[in-house]
């Protein structure tokens, strides 16, 4: 099918690929300025989100509506420092839509009937608002079971039972998570974040160099040249892999500048990455964003326009951004055969080195080997593709 | 000299080309007359190895397309009607862009293209992007870049098509200059008027055949008509096929 490849063609595609895209103004600084401001606003975002959770848990705040019915529960939730605060008046449309805590409604009646053994009170929520008020639901919850408890054991006292006859078996809680750890479960967006702006950030080069060369009409003269097929598309995959992992190194420091010079509260002191995670991060990304941009060089090609081409490679992100949600739905540990998934295996990685895990050169190896094959098959389906007569002169 | 022997190209049930033969000689201009659909392109595709060849088989300067395809690029200067530029970038650079992919040194390509913008007038859109180009335009940078390497073996593609009187003209005085210079030049047209003003040569081919061979003269001669168009249409076959439309109408 061909010669030898001739390296200096390579060069020179390669050259005037890169010059010729990044002339294309508006597509290249819309791609590089996400990519260097998505770590910055990523971070941003997630200290805010853990700070307001943990603020929640601190302010120790709950709405009861009716308390002063309740002079036992109250008295209750004053030793464990808890503030009573009335709910506003129509707290439920409120909770309906997701602006207002839970709230626990204890009736005029409780009194009397606490004294008798079947009083009853209302916990308002709405658990598709899981967001909003998860955590006054489970607060309102604990101190529900708390206050149970206390009475349970305070009455049969006064029968002359020991409280442990209700209590069979105690639970101690002994949570192993680090708080890097717990901070990592809510960076998975990071990783995941990074690995798709690498995939669709060369999504443009890759159709233009392809389906665009030939929409434009150029690709016919180009192989009018006396080089090699294999040395055109190497050239220009050359130029796709350039601009992905320039992609995936401005989304890296992003992050890295993120967390050295911005003050954020919380975050900072739960992730602070070491040069040798950073590493790691790129060992993974950097092989991934090229290969999958070979893929998208091939698939595009079969477009018969740039427009049917950025279709089928649209379909091709699609796969690739629901692969991270598969392990979720199907409940997958992580596994080592995940390894050889592309995305899924490279996501797995990637969340242990957040964790601080500690891995092994098959982390590594066996992930790069799999984008080694997904381009080197790429190039090499390109390559037969350029010498078919319809991909050549467009199908009709 | 350009050797074409018994060529033949299917598409599906198609016989796009269909054994055709002809020798376009060395130094001379050689005319490919037909009508849309007579099989030119293809067969200037296959001289080019774009498109592979069924049967048959062509030689450039002694160079087999068949078998050594990147010999017969390297020697030959072809221009397709696929004619895209790239345009964000100048003229001068979409040329040096095949200079640089020849292996052609800076100097000699600039001073390939100052010597092609002074015969097709282009000096002051060489260093302009190519955004918005003519369509004459984009010809001379197109026609530029195909012969940037100064091939002695120069086959174009209906060059002329779609241009206006002032570019065809210089196209035209391309053509004999690159002649003058010793160059073999193979073009095709569907013009009998242009292939007569121009070629020494004029190859008719019809229904991806080579329906005849000669000067302008031998061609009247052979048809027995006395002026050029009437000659075309006889030695294109076109009668039959006018007679036989007339037959289905009927």
């Amino acid at each position: 099918m061909g010669n030898s490849v001739n390296f200096s063609a390579v060069l020179t595609v390669w050259k005037k690929e890169l010059i010729d895209h990044l002339r294309d103004r508006r597509t290249v600084m819309m791609v590089f300025m996400l990519s260097v401001l998505m770590g910055p606003l990523l971070l941003v975002g997630l200290s805010f989100f853990i700070s307001n959770i943990e603020e929640k848990a601190e302010k120790k705040e709950v709405f009861i509506l009716g308390a002063a019915n309740a002079p036992q529960l109250a008295n209750f939730l004053a030793r464990q420092d808890f503030t009573i605060k009335d709910p506003k008046p129509d707290f439920r449309e409120l909770i309906k839509e997701g602006k207002h805590d839970a709230v626990l409604v204890v009736g005029k009646e409780f009194g009397e009937k606490f004294a008798t053994g079947n009083a009853e009170v209302e916990l308002v929520y709405d658990d598709t608002r899981q967001n909003a008020s998860a955590q006054s639901i489970s607060i309102l919850r604990q101190i529900m079971r708390g206050f149970n408890g206390e009475v349970t054991s305070q009455r049969l006292m006064a029968r002359g039972v020991s409280p442990t006859v209700t209590r069979v078996v105690e639970t101690r809680n002994t949570n192993l998570g680090t708080p890097a750890q717990r901070a990592a479960a809510l960076m998975f967006i990071i990783p995941w974040m990074a690995l798709f702006a690498g995939i669709s950030g060369c999504t443009s080069i890759a159709i233009d160099l392809t389906a665009g060369e030939r929409e434009r009409g150029s690709l016919e003269p180009l192989l009018l040249n006396p080089i090699d097929r294999l040395s055109i598309v190497l050239g220009k995959w050359a130029a796709v892999a350039t601009y992905a992992v320039t992609i995936v190194m401005l989304i890296l420091a992003g992050f890295a500048l993120t967390l050295v010079l911005i003050p954020l509260p919380k975050l900072a002191n739960l992730i602070s990455l070491s040069a040798m995670q950073y590493l790691s991060f790129a060992a993974l990304l950097f092989p991934f964003a090229p290969a999958i941009g070979a893929l998208q060089m091939l698939i595009a090609t079969y477009g018969r326009s740039f427009k049917e081409a950025q279709t089928y490679v649209t379909y091709l992100i699609f796969v690739f951004s629901f692969v991270p949600v598969l392990p979720m739905f199907l409940q997958i540990k992580d596994a080592d055969w995940q390894l050889v998934v592309p995305m899924m295996g490279q996501l797995m990685v990637l969340n242990r080195v957040l964790r601080g895990e500690t891995l092994g050169a098959i982390h590594f190896v066996v992930p790069l080997i799999i984008c080694v094959i997904i381009a080197a098959v790429s190039i090499y389906l390109l390559n037969k593709l350029l010498h078919k007569e319809n991909i050549i002169f467009g199908r009709s | 000299m350009i050797e074409v022997r018994d060529l033949k190209k299917k598409f599906g049930d198609v016989h796009a080309v269909n054994g055709v033969s002809f020798t376009a000689k060395s130094g001379a201009i050689t005319g490919l007359l037909g009508p849309n659909g007579a099989g030119k392109t293809t067969t200037i595709r296959m001289i080019g190895t774009l498109v592979t060849i069924d049967g048959g088989s062509v030689s450039v300067n002694g160079i087999d397309a068949a078998t050594d395809g990147e010999g017969v690029r390297r020697t030959s200067g072809l221009l397709t009607d696929a004619r895209g530029l790239y345009t964000r970038m100048t003229a001068r650079e979409n040329i040096r862009y095949y200079a640089d992919m020849r292996g052609i040194d800076r100097a000699k390509s600039d001073r390939t293209i100052s010597r092609f913008a002074g015969w097709l007038d282009m000096g002051d859109i060489l260093d302009r992007r190519t955004e918005g180009f003519s369509q004459g335009e984009r010809m001379k940078v197109a026609i530029t870049r195909a012969l940037v390497h100064e091939p002695m073996h120069v086959i174009l593609d209906e060059p002329t098509n779609g241009l206006d009187v002032m570019t065809t003209r210089a196209l035209r005085e391309l053509i004999k200059r690159l002649k003058a210079e010793g160059c073999t030049v193979m073009f095709s047209s569907h013009i009998m008027q242009e292939v007569a003003a121009l070629c020494d040569e004029i190859i008719i081919i019809s229904r991806g055949r080579v329906t005849a061979q000669g000067t302008t003269q031998e061609l009247l001669t052979m048809s027995g008509k006395n002026n050029l168009e009437d000659a075309f249409v006889s030695l294109a076959d076109m009668e039959d096929h006018d007679a036989n439309m007339a037959k289905e109408a009927a």
